[in-house]
């Protein structure tokens, strides 16, 4: 059990960092119905915008360029934490509105829409930011590492996971405590209904694609220090993000994050007694959970079980 | 010099349309000759990665390979020919590697195949070539398997392999570490080879291994194998571990201040996975074949061409990877010359054998395309982190230089079955 110990806890830092990410993919779902398969490229998105706030790679040799560079390093992260998202929000809201072609098709178009444009978004941060493997730099206040219980254990992963906890607790009250919540929950249950209620549903869908994209690209600010950052790093990750809610149940909030931490402990686990299975595990927890919970672990009923 | 590029989609769309094509007008039966004419040009297939986990290195390789091409059409070409090239992109997976051989000498008239990092890629490869007899060269893969199970006659290895950067690495790390290693392994042909070179050499020289932890291609989170490792205390981690795989492992290992203790020994270190990564990230012992800043003749120049060559790549300097492009083209070409045609036995037979003298290849010692396995054996260099660097790109201090006789891969030997020529299908570029 000593030795399991820090497994499951790096498994539980893992699947926080996993619920960030699903948790945009889920809202998107719930209320647009669309599976959304450039989320991952939302979060490289955020994630490069905040390399760029964070090395200044674009004013590079200017005047501007070096005054940035001489600003703290702590400072320029907090920047990449809000900018990051921010330009993914508004990248998804862009995306949105090419979406909208598709409303009312069959649902094939929305995925090969939003795949094509992953394969654009991957392709423009190849041009925009080249092949290599790039990281982004972290303040020395959360680097380095620690020892529990005589385990050595990374700080930026803890602060990564900590991070994440507020982040869904944030996002929790907002959808819950909020009238704004409050719509975007009811769109997600009968989108008619709330255009029948006065309010605008092209509106409702854009702001939701955007609040989802920059929960994308705020997961690609705080994961990508762990996880490094290449041109398909977006597609690295949209394959757990998907499990994920699928496992936890489609449109189910809690569903999503309870899933994420489950395949994060699986993961985690497998990573350390039987690594080659590591990334298996989390296919194979989605075939024990749809084996006998078919809509996922929270999620609603489907007409066709009455 | 003519580029013809091809896009994975391109080739996609092309595929399609070609396996249409195929149904109504049937499988091809026989190899295509081409007809011969002083005036016809010479066509390379370059088969580097461009996307997936060995995208850079790919990249390296193709430059590689171009620079070679331009010097050899500045020079007037080969046999009065003159050398263009094909790219396509394998993807880095086996099977569009196979899809990319057989169009590349079905339908881009390609007289030779050249390229590949992945070791399961350039596998690929070489059974299509050796099906149609064309010469292919494998310029980057280091996995033993490649001039060992898996060598074919028409196939030529240029990278140093697993066993030889092992045999360069690991005796005098457990005299100066101890014997308990821990083993970070790829889980893919080149890790599992090299892993396994690796283990030999322990038995042979008293070290033994605690535990081997196999690491899925494509894996970002190593945090489970560093707690692991962290739990089992070993003296020494030898990862083969590739590609962008090791870009993630590096900075993690940092991260948890596990660079310095165990001991690191990464048995090759390609220069695209650390171009760019900050110094510290360069812990540990590891092997290569070539560095940028060797003290001996031809280096430096050479280094001045790649950078009038490609003045925008973001990489200033060349690496081993790019050398080995270089290379491969090189010695393909001159064998032609020596052999004054391009018909593919006569090709292969000026290849087997062949000795470079050190200065040709700017290493520290004389190598040879060994004939029996089709590896080129070359000088092996260790290296680790330069802690005094002369500039920003000399993040390497080499530490030893070993013969290519010290670090044979003499398994490898044993395990190569060369089809005979008269088995090999004659193919003329």
């Amino acid at each position: 059990m000593i030795d399991l110990l820090p497994h499951i806890i790096n498994g539980l830092t893992l699947g926080l960092l996993f619920a960030l990410i699903a948790l945009g993919f889920t809202l998107i779902v719930g209320v647009m119905e669309v599976i959304n398969l450039a989320h991952g490229s939302l979060f490289a998105i955020g994630a490069y915008f905040a390399l760029t706030v964070i090395a200044g790679s674009w004013f590079a040799g200017t005047p501007f360029g070096a005054w940035w560079l001489s600003l703290p390093l702590g400072l320029r992260y907090v920047l990449a934490l809000a900018l990051g998202p921010a330009l993914a929000g508004l990248a998804g809201m862009l995306l949105e509105l090419c979406l909208r072609p598709t409303y009312g098709k069959p649902p094939l178009y929305g995925l090969l829409l939003t795949f094509g444009a992953a394969l654009v978004i991957e392709e423009l941060i190849r041009l925009v930011w080249g092949t290599g493997e790039q990281n982004l730099a972290l303040p020395q206040a959360i680097n380095g590492a620690f020892l529990l219980n005589g385990m050595i254990f990374s700080t930026y992963r803890f602060f990564a996971a900590g991070f994440s906890i507020a982040a869904i607790i944030a996002v929790w009250l907002f959808l819950e405590r909020t009238s704004a919540g409050a719509v975007i929950k009811a769109g997600a249950h009968d989108s008619e209904m709330v255009r029948a209620l006065g309010y605008d549903l092209a509106r409702l869908r854009l702001v939701v694609f955007g609040f989802g994209a920059a929960l994308a690209g705020l997961a690609g600010v705080v994961m990508v220090p762990i996880w490094g950052l290449r041109p398909h790093v977006g597609v690295d990750i949209v394959i757990p993000a998907f499990l994920i809610i699928v496992i936890g149940g489609v449109g189910s909030f809690w569903g999503a994050v309870i899933a994420a931490l489950l395949v994060g402990l699986a993961i985690g686990i497998t990573g350390a007694y039987a690594a080659a299975w590591s990334t298996m595990s989390m296919y194979l927890l989605l075939i024990a959970i749809l084996g006998f919970r078919s809509r996922g672990l929270l999620g609603r009923k489907s007409a066709l079980e009455n | 010099m003519s580029k013809i590029k091809i896009s994975r989609r391109g080739l996609l769309g092309a595929a399609g349309a070609a396996s249409a094509v195929s149904l109504f007008a049937g499988p091809w039966q026989h190899n295509r000759v081409w007809a011969q004419g002083a005036a016809k040009p010479l066509r390379i297939g370059i088969t580097a990665d461009a996307s997936g986990m060995y995208a850079n290195s790919g990249a390296s390789d193709k430059r590689g390979m171009a620079m070679a091409i331009a010097e050899a059409n500045e020079r007037g070409g080969v046999l009065g020919r003159k050398v263009e090239f094909v790219h396509i992109d394998t993807e880095t997976t086996a099977a569009t590697g196979s899809r990319v051989a057989e169009r590349m000498i079905s339908r881009e008239q390609c007289g030779f195949l050249v390229g590949a990092v992945h070791s399961g890629v350039a596998n690929a490869i070489s059974q299509v070539a050796q099906k149609y007899g064309v010469v292919y060269i494998n310029t980057n893969s280091s996995s033993p398997t490649e001039a060992g199970q898996n060598c074919h006659r028409v196939k030529f290895v240029f990278d140093g392999n697993g066993t030889n950067f092992a045999k360069a690495a690991v005796k005098s790390a457990i005299e100066r570490f101890g014997p308990d290693w821990m083993l970070l392994t790829n889980d893919y042909v080149w890790g599992h080879d090299t892993a396994a070179a690796t283990k030999t050499l322990l038995k042979e020289y008293g070290g033994k291994v605690m535990e081997e932890v196999l690491i899925p291609q494509g894996t970002r989170d190593f945090t489970s194998a560093l707690l692991k490792v962290q739990q089992r205390k070993p003296g020494v981690i030898s990862a083969a571990i590739g590609g962008d795989d090791q870009k993630a492992m590096r900075q993690q290992v940092v991260q948890l201040k596990m660079g310095d203790k165990p001991a690191w020994i990464n048995s090759q270190q390609d220069w695209d996975d650390v171009y760019g990564l900050p110094i510290e990230t360069l812990f540990g012992v590891f092997g290569t074949t070539w560095y940028y800043r060797l003290d001996l003749p031809g280096v430096a120049d050479f280094v001045k061409r790649y950078q009038a060559m490609y003045p925008e790549t973001a990489m200033r300097s060349p690496g081993n990877v790019f050398y080995n492009g270089y290379m491969a083209i090189r010695e393909l070409l001159g064998a032609v010359e020596r052999a004054g045609t391009t018909n593919n036995i006569a090709v292969i037979k000026a290849l087997e054998g062949h000795r470079i003298s050190a200065r040709d290849r700017m290493q520290h010692f004389d190598a040879s395309i060994d004939a029996q396995t089709h590896q080129v054996q070359q000088t092996i260099y260790l290296a680790t982190a330069n802690k005094a660097p002369k500039e920003k790109d000399d993040i390497f201090e080499v530490l030893s230089q070993a013969k290519a006789e010290d670090v044979r891969d003499t398994d490898s030997a044993k395990l190569c079955k060369l089809e005979p020529y008269e088995q090999t299908p004659t193919f003329d570029a």
